[in-house]
């Protein structure tokens, strides 16, 4: 569905991908893992858009993606859940859910998957009234996964949705995204968290420094000597 | 008591104006970050066609305002990609923007005098000097109907932001245009229309001036910082917010007659601004997003 062919991403003259190259298909889970700094975020914001690919080559169901702009992305059906939730903070809760659907083709269907968005996460029904910003950090990463939601995306991109949270709340959204990856969406999924994200994943990259060091399946990945000593601290 | 009550309501109509006049500065920066230093060119431009419909045309001021409403979008859509759309975003384009805007102003300023000259200009309709009487006071038939013009625009402006999708992508957009951009909204677009809007607002407050008061080409610096003060009174915050600052800025004017000579009271609004300035720089009623 994805595909990443080498390619070089640039902050100025600092270079932040030096050729990366990755796949997910119809239905996987993929996770990418790394250190701080290694490259995660600007590899989802390159497929998102909103930070240009100097070279190599971004395909979406076959078809080239770098030439269509970030914000015709969601309507194609990617969508990304950014670093740090970003939400919208002096706007409701259901402000921040209706936006998601901003684009055409969900803009049709709102009230259908705000129905099913409320269904996924209850809570957020009930503080549907709520200014975003007023909310826990749990539950503002529930806005942010389900604002995601709401453009019904086809490639569902986390970027450390754990991130800050509470070890309850970490396990809470790890069973929030088995349960989105069980009813058939493909799934991105950015972490640092190692061993969690390798247990709901079917493969995973492994990013150092702008190069992809490693990559397999889940279990091979948390078996292999150099990723446990390297991350897990085993 | 009596002339309590006739100062108290003079304020009111005043505030209506000036909440109105005040909006389109107040929303462009909410949304782009930038003080449209051209705010006060525009209303005085939008004082000049209203002269001129009504001159050459007959057509009554408050009739042209829904035209003005159009034009001036359009001027502020020409504006937008013409200039302000090359301007780096945040603090970088402060002094570019500040720069260029005032530029337009001049533009529009000079083009006026070559147009019009330096006379004065007052559009004379027939009602010009009826007035109605409210508990015990008379006021001009005219300022009623530009306050309540104001109110409707304001209402109308706050449904708009509030319960259309556009509206909401221009509160998305001020309080983050990077998340706006992943949730599918054009943010260029959103810029462009808001300053559009913006321009299109100050051309309302423009044309509801050309009846209340004489105008010149410098009209609209008064107006401009008067539109300053108010929202740094009030907050971007919302539709409230602005209302409040006009109502403080109008109460300050109107009961300064008590206190000070009449040639002063248009720098009462400069003196609060720098008091609150100073002593609350985040203005009166808080709120520097737009909600
Ligand atoms: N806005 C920016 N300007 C300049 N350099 C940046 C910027 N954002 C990231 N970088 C640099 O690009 C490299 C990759 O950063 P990136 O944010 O993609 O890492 P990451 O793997 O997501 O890290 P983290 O786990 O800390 O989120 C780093 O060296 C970082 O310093
Ligand atoms: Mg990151």
């Amino acid at each position: 569905m994805l595909e990443i062919r080498d390619i070089d991403v640039f902050y100025g003259d600092a270079q932040a991908l030096h050729g990366v190259s990755l796949t997910v298909d119809e239905g996987e889970l993929v996770t990418l893992l790394g250190a701080n700094g290694a490259g995660k975020t600007t590899t989802l914001r390159a497929v998102a858009g909103v930070r240009p690919v100097t070279r190599g080559e971004l395909r979406f169901d076959g078809a080239p993606l770098h030439t269509i702009p970030a914000h015709r992305r969601p309507g194609m059906g990617i969508a990304l859940v950014p670093e740090g939730r970003d939400l919208w903070p002096q706007l409701t809760v259901r402000e921040n859910l209706e936006l998601g659907a901003y684009s055409r083709p969900a803009r049709a269907r709102r009230a259908t998957t705000l129905a099913e968005v409320y269904a996924r996460f209850p809570v957020l029904e009930k503080r549907s009234r709520q200014l975003a910003g007023s909310m826990s950090g749990g539950e503002q990463q529930m806005v942010a996964i389900g604002r995601a939601l709401m453009s019904r995306p086809r490639l569902l991109m986390m970027d450390e949705p754990s991130l800050g949270l509470a070890p309850v709340v970490v396990t809470a959204m790890f069973a929030a995204i088995r349960q989105l990856h069980a009813a058939g969406l493909t799934i991105l999924l950015v972490e640092q968290n190692l061993a969690r994200a390798l247990e709901v994943a079917d493969r995973g990259y492994v990013i150092e420094t702008g190069h992809v060091a490693l990559t397999g399946t889940a279990d091979a990945l948390l078996t292999d000597p150099a990723v446990r000593t390297a991350y897990l601290g085993l | 008591m009596g002339e309590f009550t006739t100062l108290a309501i003079s304020a009111v109509l005043l505030a209506g104006f000036y909440a109105a006049m005040a909006y389109g500065l107040g929303l462009i920066y909410g949304v782009l970050r930038i003080v449209n230093l051209a705010h006060g060119g525009i209303i005085m431009a939008a004082a000049y066609l209203a002269w001129q419909l009504f001159e050459r045309f007959r057509i009554d001021p408050f009739l042209a305002i829904p035209i003005a409403l159009v034009v001036f979008f359009g001027v502020g859509v020409v504006i937008y990609l013409g200039l302000v759309r090359f301007i780096p975003r945040g603090p970088a384009g402060a002094v570019q923007s500040l720069l260029l805007l005032f530029g337009v102003w001049l533009i529009i300023r000079n083009a006026a005098y070559l147009l019009f000259t330096g006379n004065e200009q007052v559009i004379q309709t027939s009602y010009a000097t009826s007035s109605v009487t409210i508990l015990g006071g008379g006021f001009s038939v005219t300022r009623i109907a530009v306050f309540g013009v104001a109110i409707v625009a304001l209402l109308g402006l706050h449904l708009l932001l509030t319960r259309t999708y556009l509206g909401k992508a221009i509160r998305a957009v001020a309080q983050n245009p990077d998340s706006c951009t992943l949730a599918g909204i054009n943010v260029e677009r959103v810029y462009l229309l808001t300053f559009g809007l913006g321009t299109a607002l100050a051309g309302l407050a423009g044309v509801l001036a050309s009846t209340l008061f004489a105008f010149t080409p410098s009209f609209g610096a008064g107006e401009l910082l008067k539109s300053f003060v108010i929202i740094v009174l009030g907050g971007l915050g919302s539709i409230i917010g602005i209302a409040l600052g006009a109502l403080v800025l109008a109460f300050a004017e109107v009961f300064a007659v008590y206190v000070v000579p009449p040639y002063l009271t248009s720098a009462v609004g400069f003196v609060l601004l720098v008091v609150v300035l100073v002593l609350r720089p985040g203005g009166l009623f808080g709120q520097r997003v737009l909600r």
